[in-house]
């Protein structure tokens, strides 16, 4: 593993204009979906972005695959500049970085066989007519764990289990041999039995291929042995980042400390005492001041108000950002 | 390579067309509508064949042919210029099939074009488009098409352009928004995230999926075009050298046919746009039932499902509130063995208990809960067991009684709560109905008060009463579901995969909810879930399906830190767990049996990793292993 910066993002974010709140208003309003990420992504690197829904991982997601463009900030990419690209150059970036979605029965086109669903990336970049096209859709099959591919090729996404699709949806990720996968809550929707196995395919393809995955998810209890590192994302900004022992062993952040208590452990024995959050996470139209977790906090002092505490570094690759640790 | 190629798209296409065709062949108006487009197509096709005199032949005619009856030598008579009506008819099919059929094509092109660029690039576009769109069809057709066929020659090919030009609006429509719906789905992002351009989305994913519904647009359209043809002919704007029907019906009724009598002049074209018309319609309802995906009816049907247990059962034990005895239920389809999908099962539950409910999809377990209050589709079917509840066996129950039961003694707080709740009435309307449905003696103005109350115990204040569900977030909907299962004072609330869509803070908040009520009301709780942790977490005793049966029953602390069964051990070694946060997770190889193929043996044995050649062959009973724990398999005849 390098430890050179593969993926860079500096100050990123992304608004969407929501219009004006009132006929008569003046300012249209913004909705502040990533309010200023900064991070690396080492090669063959695991990272997760934990967070609740509305705390802008997937939308940070969409920016890294260039489906939205960001409103400020920059994204590089083996030291280049990826922030603005024109669709040609985007094209040929998007073979490096290929995305896994939530849902593998919404993601499959019902009307595609699996052979065309993990042709079809050859297909768009125009590999079609190579002569291992065949070779590297049954490999990219067998590295996802659909295994003879013949026995696949020809069925329909419906025919398969939920498993099965989210391995079809990886295969055609891998087809096109990239570098980073961004997999966007990939085993949410799969039973507790096949999460493993998704995870565990997941974590063998960066031994075996060195790929590296940002894994998003709201679940910090799935992200365990697999992730390198961990970053708790809240309202658009990353509130807490570190290795993953770091971060699930030592939480400095309140909000990842109530995140990790509320984990179920499948031990009745060790039933803890759980920080519950009260309310959901605000509307990102309206960013509390100050803090922007302090109306939530549960151990939230009167300047939490007022002032909007930085990253505060807590080791070489620990941060937070907490006024409890400004000192 | 290129031929097998080629041959497998063919096969593709093949075994697409033949499954499209099993499925339409079970609708009866769609192959009645089909045969009589046949019997028309044949007929027009094969005119100078069929035709008993040539077309337009006036040679013959005389004034005493003129409006003659039925005959031997007519069999439907002679029309105003003393022509033989059957033989005009026959021909007249031919002009109207084809006026009907290119100017469909024209009006399914241009709206299937409209509506596509309108709802795949949005936008400007759109706007103008649909502007556009809008004109037209405030604009009366025939009015207009009447105009313009009379400022230009009426000829064949004008109308047939006039009626396509202005028949693709709801065409344009349609499209629009079924185009919508597709591009708002997953894998249209997906192609997008891999790179594709917008030409290959368009034709590998959007128009796929347009397709079916373009096919039932167009069949419509053509009998919409061949009706306009019969009306712009019948106020003499056809083609006067193609006769058509409706030129039939202008000539037989502009020239004396009602003052002569001559009704088989009027009625046999007139029977002929009906048949058409009426076929294509039956055509397209029965295309839009097999190609459109959203008519697909619910499954969750009330049925009375049949029951054929033997008496002599155990009354039910003191001091529980449900027990339920043997339970199994079959899904029975027309010509296949039935599938069981559930298969003695038993439990029991007590006042203010928390049973877990685990399994992988597809095991049995909402077939189990639906079955408790009968809910279940019709092709469900109780085959045998006891569901006591207060000491009386629901599955026995008259449908009345058993409506006594449901929501005021058990109620069900459903998984997918933005679906269950109405979006156009306000979430306080919905929760008082429930009231007022299942209690009709319930004080009128008492119920504001009820609704408010049963707001504020799941946590939601009372001022959101009057908002409708697209107000609330994905929690307070969660909570909105429970507060209506709680409207009648249930003693049971069955809770199926109530936190599944849920953030992990909603979902502690949730149970944190469901935990309380069970405290401060005395509930009983049927968790049904396949997340372990939550069950851990929450649960005294665990019932833990696999494949419909009973793998393992028992106290939550012996499931968690005794488990005799393999599929619950395997099950808690594939669960992450934080404490543990180095362990590699495991997970089970394969899927669960589907019901149709259930394995002969022990249901489990093709995942089991400690299976024996006795798995295989034999199903294991459950062994009872004392302190009410149960497992079923063959490794547990040892240690009994």
């Amino acid at each position: 593993m390098s430890t050179d910066n593969f993926l860079e993002l500096r100050g990123l974010k992304k608004y969407f204009d929501v219009g004006r709140p009132s006929l008569f208003s003046r300012k249209s309003r913004d909705l502040h979906a990533v309010d200023g990420v900064t991070f690396t992504l080492r090669r063959s690197e695991v990272i997760a972005l934990v967070g609740e829904s509305g705390c802008g991982k997937s939308t940070l997601a969409l920016l890294l695959m260039g489906l939205e463009d960001p409103t400020e900030g920059t994204v590089t990419y083996e030291g280049r500049d990826i922030t603005h690209l024109d669709d040609r150059q985007r094209k040929d970036l998007r073979r490096k970085i290929q995305m896994v979605f939530q849902d593998p029965y919404e993601s499959l086109n019902p009307t595609q066989t699996i052979e065309e669903i993990v042709t079809e990336p050859l297909v768009v970049h125009g590999f079609a007519n190579n002569a291992d096209r065949e070779q590297r859709v049954k490999k990219a099959m067998e590295d996802s764990g659909l295994k003879p591919a013949e026995v696949y090729l020809h069925r329909y996404p419906h025919e398969l289990s939920g498993g099965q699709r989210q391995r079809v949806v990886i295969a055609a990720a891998l087809v096109l041999e990239p570098e980073i996968i961004l997999a966007d809550e990939p085993v949410s929707m799969l039973d507790v039995s096949i999460r493993a196995e998704i995870i565990n395919l997941l974590a063998e393809l960066r031994i075996t291929r060195q790929i590296a995955v940002i894994f998003i998810t709201h679940d910090l209890g799935s992200v365990g042995f697999f992730a390198d590192r961990v970053a708790v994302m809240y309202l658009g900004r990353i509130v807490e980042i570190g290795t993953m022992l770091e971060v699930l062993e030592k939480p400095q952040h309140p909000y990842t400390k109530a995140l990790i208590s509320v984990i179920p452990v499948p031990n009745p024995r060790l039933r803890r005492e759980r920080i519950i959050l009260q309310g959901e996470t605000p509307n990102p139209i309206d960013i509390p001041t100050g803090c922007r977790f302090h109306p939530r906090c549960p151990v939230a002092l009167a300047t939490c108000k007022a002032s909007d505490p930085p990253l505060v570094t807590l080791s070489k690759t620990h941060q937070a950002s907490c006024l409890l640790l400004v000192q | 390579m290129e031929s097998t190629i080629q041959s497998s798209e063919q096969n593709q296409l093949l075994a697409r067309f033949s499954g499209f065709w099993q499925s339409f062949k079970k609708n009866r108006s769609g192959l009645i509508g089909l045969g009589m487009l046949v019997v028309i197509l044949v007929m027009a096709i094969f005119a100078p064949l069929i035709a008993p005199y040539a077309s337009s032949s006036t040679s013959s005619a005389g004034l005493s042919d003129i409006y003659n009856p039925p005959s031997a030598a007519h069999w439907f008579g002679t029309d105003d210029a003393g022509q033989d009506v059957f033989s005009n008819f026959i021909f007249g099919a031919r002009v109207s099939l084809t006026v009907g059929f290119f100017a469909a094509f024209i009006s399914i092109i241009i709206g299937g074009i409209f509506g596509l660029v309108a709802g795949f690039f949005g936008g400007r576009w759109e706007n103008f488009i649909m502007r556009f769109t809008d004109i037209m069809l405030v604009i009366p057709d025939l009015p207009l098409m009447v105009v313009i066929v009379a400022l230009t020659k009426p000829s064949l090919l004008n109308i047939i352009f006039v009626i396509g030009l202005l028949g693709w609006t709801t065409t344009a429509r349609v499209v629009r928004s079924q185009t919508l719906a597709v591009k708002s789905r997953k894998f249209v992002l997906r192609a997008r995230a891999i790179g594709a351009g917008k030409g290959h989305i368009v034709s590998h994913h959007i128009l796929p999926l347009v397709m079916p519904i373009l096919v039932v647009q167009a069949v419509l359209v053509v009998s919409l075009a061949i009706l306009n043809e019969s009306a712009l002919s019948f106020i003499g704007l056809g083609d006067p050298t193609a006769l058509s029907w409706g030129q039939m019906l202008n000539y037989a009724f502009g020239r004396g046919a009602m003052s002569t009598g001559a009704w088989w002049a009027l009625v046999v074209p007139g029977f002929g746009i009906v048949w058409v018309v009426l076929g294509l319609t039956l055509l397209g309802q029965g295309l839009e039932k097999v190609l459109n995906p959203r008519l697909e009816t619910h499954h969750l049907m009330q049925g009375r499902p049949s029951v054929q247990s033997e008496a002599g059962w155990d009354v039910a034990k003191k001091g529980t509130l449900l027990e339920v005895q043997n339970l199994s239920i079959n899904y029975v389809n027309e010509g296949q063995p039935p599938a069981r999908a559930v298969e003695n099962v038993s439990f029991t539950l007590k006042e203010g208990e928390l049973i877990g409910l685990v399994g992988e999809s597809g095991c049995g377990k909402t077939t189990l809960m639906l079955s408790l209050l009968r809910l279940l589709p019709a092709a469900g079917q109780i085959v045998n067991g006891r569901v006591f509840f207060n000491g009386k066996d629901l599955v026995m129950l008259g449908d009345e009684e058993l409506n006594d039961i449901r929501w005021k003694g058990i109620s069900i707080v459903f998984q997918g709560a933005m679906n269950a709740l109405n979006p156009v009435r306000t979430v306080g309307d919905q929760i008082a109905e429930s009231i007022t449905q299942h209690l009709p003696g319930f004080p009128k103005e008492n119920i504001e008060a009820r609704v408010i109350e049963l707001l504020e115990l799941v946590g939601i204040a009372a001022d959101h009463k009057d908002h409708f569900a697209h107000q609330y977030s994905g929690g307070m909907r969660q909570r909105a579901m429970i507060a209506m299962a709680l409207a009648c004072n249930p003693q049971v609330i069955i809770a199926d995969e109530p936190t599944t869509a849920l953030d992990v803070m909603i979902q502690a908040q949730i149970l944190e909810l469901l935990d309380g009520l069970r405290k401060k009301l005395g509930l009983a709780i049927i968790f049904v879930t396949h997340d372990l942790g939550v069950v851990a977490e929450m649960c005294d005793k665990v019932l833990v399906m696999y494949g419909g049966v009973t793998a393992e029953y028992a106290d939550v602390d012996i499931i968690y830190n005794n488990p005799k069964h393999p599929y619950t051990q395997e099950l808690l070694k594939a669960f992450p767990d934080l404490t543990k946060p180095k362990k590699k997770l495991s997970s089970i190889p394969g899927y669960p049996p589907r019901l149709e193929a259930l394995p002969a043996g022990c249901r489990f044995a093709p995942r089991c990793p400690s299976v024996f050649s006795r798995c295989h062959t034999e199903q294991p009973i459950l062994h009872d292993l004392g302190n009410e724990h149960l497992a079923s398999c063959h490794l547990l005849e040892a240690s009994k």
